[in-house]
């Protein structure tokens, strides 16, 4: 099996996981911007609704102690008791006290600024009012003061300021109302945010979980695989060992016998040697056309020649016979192939001298074909050797 | 267990090539220059079979065949030469002193076969 295509596979699947983590971390880092990001606005949320309830606080209190400024001078009015009055004053203090921190509060929004002003200046004129009908009464004028009391301005100012009060009231609850349902919404957003991205990073962790299952199971596949071609090559190069190491034995057991066949040719062509050797009688060997090819050592100790020095000579140099001119019987025989037996010759020896022998021509065959002859040469009754 | 064969024979690359070739058989080899080695040979560790040369420099194989023969004489010897001997011969004579005779120009597996029939291996 391939290695690089196993690298590579590993490679795109680190590559993969690696983008999947990268993946992971985005989403963490949004969730977390988003969470923050909502914890920010549910903080200025939070300081809204504060300064909201303080207002409105702040409203409920004009409209209580405007009532009971009313009814501290009303009883003053009428009684002319000095606890009705100090009572009427508190409560001209503490109405002036509200829609002063009133007045701070909506500082920063022209639309309620301008409506506190508003119950700010009918308060102001009521507490004028008040001190006007205060020093009628202490003048003793009850009269009078009663007369305030059942004044226009006195009766229309009151409702003035509750319907400007109630009327801020009722548009700072509808703001709380609709800030409400605008944090449960953001809440509910945060939510489903935060779930979804839980959700998305555990769907890719479970990808990452079955790209690396996956990954592994290919990775067990591959080594099976290279287990089984392993088992496949050792089967493979056992057999081939075995079939070199019988085609070795053969090879061994045919050189051997090669050796033998040229041991066994080598002993017998000595062997003939031998025997071709040992015949006391002279021998020639022609070829066909007369030459002499070799003799055997009796040729050697009978002429003096030395089988170099009469080898490839005609055979005519060393024996002639001695038969009627022209009639040579030799080549006829040695073409037709049969023998020729005991003629008169003359063998010369390397000193110049000549002796009579008899000889014999038996024709050399292989098969059917006439290759050479064999000439042995025998001394004539009374001759002796030359040596 | 591996057949023990004795080879006697004057040449030495005859003697090497029958010890190898043998012994790449199967079979498990001694070899001997001359009838007193065989002798010794045998001695120490008698042989299941004994091939021998006729021509040996100090003594004729074939004696020597004879002797091992009285000495052992269910033991198989064959008798290897280069000698051509007339088929009438080895009939009359050479068939009744050993039990096998193998020309030198038969290939070795010729002698193997003979061998292993001769040993029952």
């Amino acid at each position: 099996m391939n290695a690089e295509p196993a690298r590579g596979a590993v490679d795109r699947t680190i590559r993969r996981i690696s983008a999947f983590f990268l993946v992971v971390a985005a989403v963490t880092v949004a969730l977390a911007v988003i969470s923050v990001r909502n914890i920010s606005g549910a903080r200025a949320a939070s300081d809204w609704v504060n300064q909201t309830h303080a207002l409105i606080y702040e409203l409920d209190g004009i409209n209580l102690t405007f009532q009971a400024a009313e009814g501290s001078l009303r009883s003053y009015a009428v009684t002319g008791d000095a606890g009705d009055l100090r009572a009427a004053r508190e409560g001209l203090s503490a109405l002036a006290e509200h829609v002063e921190v009133a007045r701070a509060l909506t500082r920063t929004e022209p639309v309620l600024a301008a409506r506190v002003e508003v119950a700010r200046a009918l308060a102001a004129q009521r507490t004028e009012a008040a001190r006007t009908l205060i020093a009628a009464r202490q003048a003793g004028q009850a009269a009078a003061a009663a007369a305030i009391l059942g004044g226009e301005p006195w009766l229309s100012a009151g409702p003035a300021i509750r319907a400007e009060v109630d009327t801020l009231k009722e548009g700072q609850m509808a703001l709380l109302a609709a800030r409400d349902t605008e944090q449960y919404l953001q809440a509910q957003t945060t939510r489903w945010t935060v779930w979804a991205g839980v959700a998305l990073n555990l769907l890719i962790l479970t990808g990452v979980v079955w790209l690396i299952r996956d990954d592994h199971a290919a990775r067990a596949r591959a080594v099976q695989v290279l287990e089984e071609a392993n088992r496949d090559l050792e089967i493979r190069v056992v057999a081939r060992t075995a079939d070199l190491a019988a085609a070795n034995a053969t090879l061994q057991t045919e050189n051997l016998e090669r050796r033998w066949a040229a041991q066994a040719l080598e002993h017998q062509l000595r062997y003939n040697q031998f025997i071709v050797d040992s015949i006391s009688d002279l021998v020639f060997v022609l070829t066909k056309n007369r030459s002499i090819s070799r003799v055997n050592p009796a040729v050697v100790h009978a002429t003096g020649w030395e089988p170099a020095e009469i080898v490839n000579r005609p055979l005519g140099d060393v024996i002639k016979l001695t038969l009627p001119a022209g009639a040579d019987p030799v080549p006829r025989a040695l073409a037709e192939g049969h023998d020729l037996r005991d003629l008169p010759a003359l063998l010369g020896d390397k000193s110049g001298r000549q002796h009579p022998v008899l000889c014999t021509l038996f024709p050399l065959r292989d098969g059917n074909k006439v290759v050479g002859g064999i000439v042995i040469v025998r001394r004539a009754a009374g001759e002796m050797g030359t040596s | 267990m591996k057949k023990h064969i004795l080879i006697v024979d004057d040449e030495a690359e005859i003697r090497d090539l029958l010890a190898q070739y043998l012994g790449s058989a199967g079979f498990r080899t001694t070899t001997a220059a001359t009838p007193a080695e065989a002798f010794a040979a045998l001695e120490r560790d008698a042989p299941h079979l004994v091939i021998s040369d006729l021509q040996l420099e100090e003594s004729d194989g074939l004696a020597m065949l004879e002797k091992i023969r009285v000495r052992l004489p269910g033991v198989p010897l064959i008798l290897l030469t280069g000698v051509l001997f007339d088929q009438q011969v080895v009939a009359n004579t050479l068939s009744q002193k050993v039990d096998c005779y193998i020309e030198k120009t038969a290939p070795l597996s010729r002698v193997l076969a003979e061998i292993k029939r001769l040993t029952g291996a």
